[in-house]
């Protein structure tokens, strides 16, 4: 079976001036199709950069990135542009919502980069907007809405091309515990029905509800729930 | 690897209809940012619509006074080195056409004239215009018909008789609209005269009004109202000179030339000037187009310089529009948007405010060359090829503002901009 995401000594740094900043320090990980992953760690640990970094919004200084068994190594920035219209879905903190457009637009929009035509694009984001319980909510706009409602819509943004990855960044972090909770179980039924998630969160009850928790420390991976050692090891290969 | 994707481009009906509803939203400021589009192009239309409706109805005008006919007037007589005005010199005599009729053998008809302005009177009503002493060629030359009556005769110039022929405004004033003159007597300077004839209406020619005027023998007027000069002969004003065919304007005007030198006894091999000036209406055209091709391309120029100051202007707010909207070209990237499709966006979008500012412009320039069409009552003139212009003109200049702001917002890192507030 080909691993959903297999990554080899990932290294990130960042340069400023004269001064290198490494935020990456080899970071290996193996993620397997249907998995529900919370990524944790501190404030700087590197975990938000590790989070751009398989979501194909930023690359690698060194080391080897396979999504799905194929190799980013030499994907442009259309390339990865792509990818991330097709494989993969975002969700924020903050929402990020255009706050112009009603929900409906919102949801629709990566279709438009996908070159969808725009009767299927309306067809797929009622769907979509359905399925995450917002029905009667398609036409306010984002300031109409609760966060939790507001969630919902970006949720629904996320998959609305299908993807085969979930990412996201802090999801419950601008919600109150009970709207939390609503977006979690969001979250675990997407699961259920196969699509592979993974958070980033500093919240440990977050994390107890997702199946497996990898903790970031100063760049590395140092605590990974489905490995029983202090270095998470990779299990399975990058291809066929 | 990467090249192997196929990559699908956004439309770019998508990303006009995005760019109409980024528009939309800001209806203020992009109004605003319009504006010196719209005055540019306005401009543009505008002047060169009135320009063109001016020039076609002096064009008329002018020719109206016949493309086949060329004016020698006396003159440019000089007070110490100030040029007086054309035929304010009595150099011209009725030997002088009487000359150019005999020897300019393509010259078809030759008529001499004499103005002056006296008062005219029939019983109790009187009036002041212009008295034209001339031979009897003078109504063919100039197209003149009569609705009454019957120009004078080669006998009655002969015979320095007092009769005359009325243009109509002065029938009109005279006699009533409309009414008989013909065989009425009439005076003018006191002089008795006897109406023979009134002409047809024509209107406004030029500077003068034919249908104001009033028709008498050369010989008569020049010995009764201005006073002959026995040594010089018949002193006349002008001299008309109706050519067979246009062609040949220009070798009539050289010949007039050098006979009148030579009757003047004018050597320009000496310094000497000539004491007459040889016009067509062709050339009065010619003048007055030169004129206003001036002003039509001033005020393109500083159409032009509204259109850069307005392109920058669409700069300026597109470059601000980019920082406002970081996050959400952040969002867009996120999601799968290219930079190709970032830039495109902001590049139809400063496009789509230009245009619409240069369609704007095309609509208020007709308006106001339609307007002014009607008060000044000239032909409404409207050039295709000014709208075109002026449509390409402003979407060159969207062009241009976007490029900059576009590629900056192409070129945002997702992540950063994500993290923009």
């Amino acid at each position: 079976m080909v691993a959903m995401i297999w990554m080899k000594d990932i290294h990130k740094t960042y340069r400023l001036g004269e001064v290198e900043t490494p935020v990456l320090k080899g970071v290996d990980l193996t993620i397997e199709e249907g998995e529900y992953v919370a990524i944790m760690g501190a404030s700087g640990s590197g975990k938000s950069t590790l989070m751009n970094i398989v979501g194909c919004l930023d690359r690698p200084t060194s080391g080897h990135y396979v999504l799905e068994g194929q190799n980013l190594a030499g994907f442009n920035k259309d390339a990865l542009a792509y990818i991330r219209s097709q494989r993969i879905g975002f969700v924020f903190q903050q929402f990020n919502l255009l706050a112009r457009s009603t929900a409906l637009e919102n949801v629709m929009l990566p279709m438009i980069y996908a070159g969808a035509p725009k009767a299927q694009r309306r067809r797929r984001a009622e769907e979509t907007l359905i399925r995450v319980g917002l029905g009667d909510r398609m036409s306010n706009r984002p300031s109409q809405l609760s966060g939790g409602q507001q969630q919902r819509v970006a949720i629904a943004r996320a998959l609305i091309n299908r993807p085969a990855l979930l990412l996201a960044d802090e999801p419950t972090g601008a919600l109150d515990s009970q709207t939390s909770q609503t977006v979690m179980d969001l979250l675990s039924d997407l699961n259920q029905q196969g699509i592979t998630i993974v958070i980033v969160t500093h919240e440990p009850d977050i994390a107890a509800q997702t199946h497996r928790t990898i903790q970031v420390t100063d760049g590395l991976i140092v605590q990974d729930s489905a490995i029983p050692t202090d270095r998470a090891k990779h299990t399975t290969s990058p291809c066929i | 690897m990467g090249s192997s994707i196929p990559i699908p481009s956004t439309s770019i009906i998508e990303i006009l209809s995005m760019a109409i509803a980024a528009l939309w939203s800001n209806k203020l400021r992009t109004a605003l940012t319009m504006l010196g589009v719209i005055i540019g192009i306005t401009a543009v239309i505008a002047v060169t619509s009135v320009g063109q409706g001016v020039q076609l109805a002096t064009e008329a005008r002018l020719l109206g006074l016949g493309a086949d006919i060329l004016q020698v007037q006396a003159g440019a007589a000089k007070s110490g080195n100030i040029s007086q005005a054309a035929g304010s010199a009595t150099t011209l005599t009725w030997s002088d056409a009487q000359a150019i009729k005999s020897q300019v053998l393509a010259a078809d008809q030759v008529t001499a004239y004499l103005q002056q302005t006296a008062q005219v009177v029939y019983e109790q009503n009187n009036l002041s215009t212009t008295v034209l002493g001339t031979d009897i060629h003078y109504a063919e030359v100039n197209n003149i018909g009569l609705q009454a009556g019957r120009f004078f005769t080669q006998d009655e110039l002969e015979a320095a008789e007092s009769v005359v022929v009325l243009g109509p405004t002065v029938r009109d004033e005279l006699f009533g609209v409309g009414g008989n003159a013909i065989g009425a007597k009439i005076r003018i300077q006191g002089q008795r005269y006897r109406v023979v004839g009134v002409a047809e209406v024509k209107g406004t020619r030029g500077r003068s009004n034919p249908d104001e005027q009033v028709y008498a023998p050369l010989t008569n007027i020049s010995a009764r109202l201005v006073g002959d000069n026995a040594l010089s002969g018949i002193a006349v004003q002008g001299i008309a000179v109706k050519v067979e065919k246009q062609e040949q304007l220009e070798a009539i005007n050289f010949q007039i030339a050098n006979l009148l030198r030579v009757r003047h006894n004018i050597h320009p091999a000496r310094g000497d000037e000539d004491d007459f000036q040889i016009s067509t209406a062709a050339d009065l055209v010619a003048t007055l187009t030169s004129t206003l091709e001036l002003f039509t391309v001033m005020v393109v120029a500083i159409a032009g310089i509204s259109l850069i100051v307005g392109g920058i202007g669409i700069a300026n707010i597109m470059l601000v529009s980019v920082v406002e909207r970081t996050r959400e070209i952040g969002i867009r990237k996120a999601v799968g948007a290219t930079d190709q499709a970032i830039l495109n966006q902001f590049l139809v979008e400063a496009i789509a405010i230009a245009a619409a500012g240069g369609l704007v412009g095309v609509g208020l320039g007709l308006a106001i060359s339609f307007i002014a069409a009607s008060l000044f009552n000239f032909p409404l003139v409207i050039s295709l090829w000014s709208i075109v212009l002026g449509v390409g003109l402003s979407f060159v200049t969207g062009v241009v503002a976007g490029v900059i702001p576009a590629r900056s917002a192409a070129q945002l890192d997702p992540i950063i901009a994500l993290r923009s507030d």
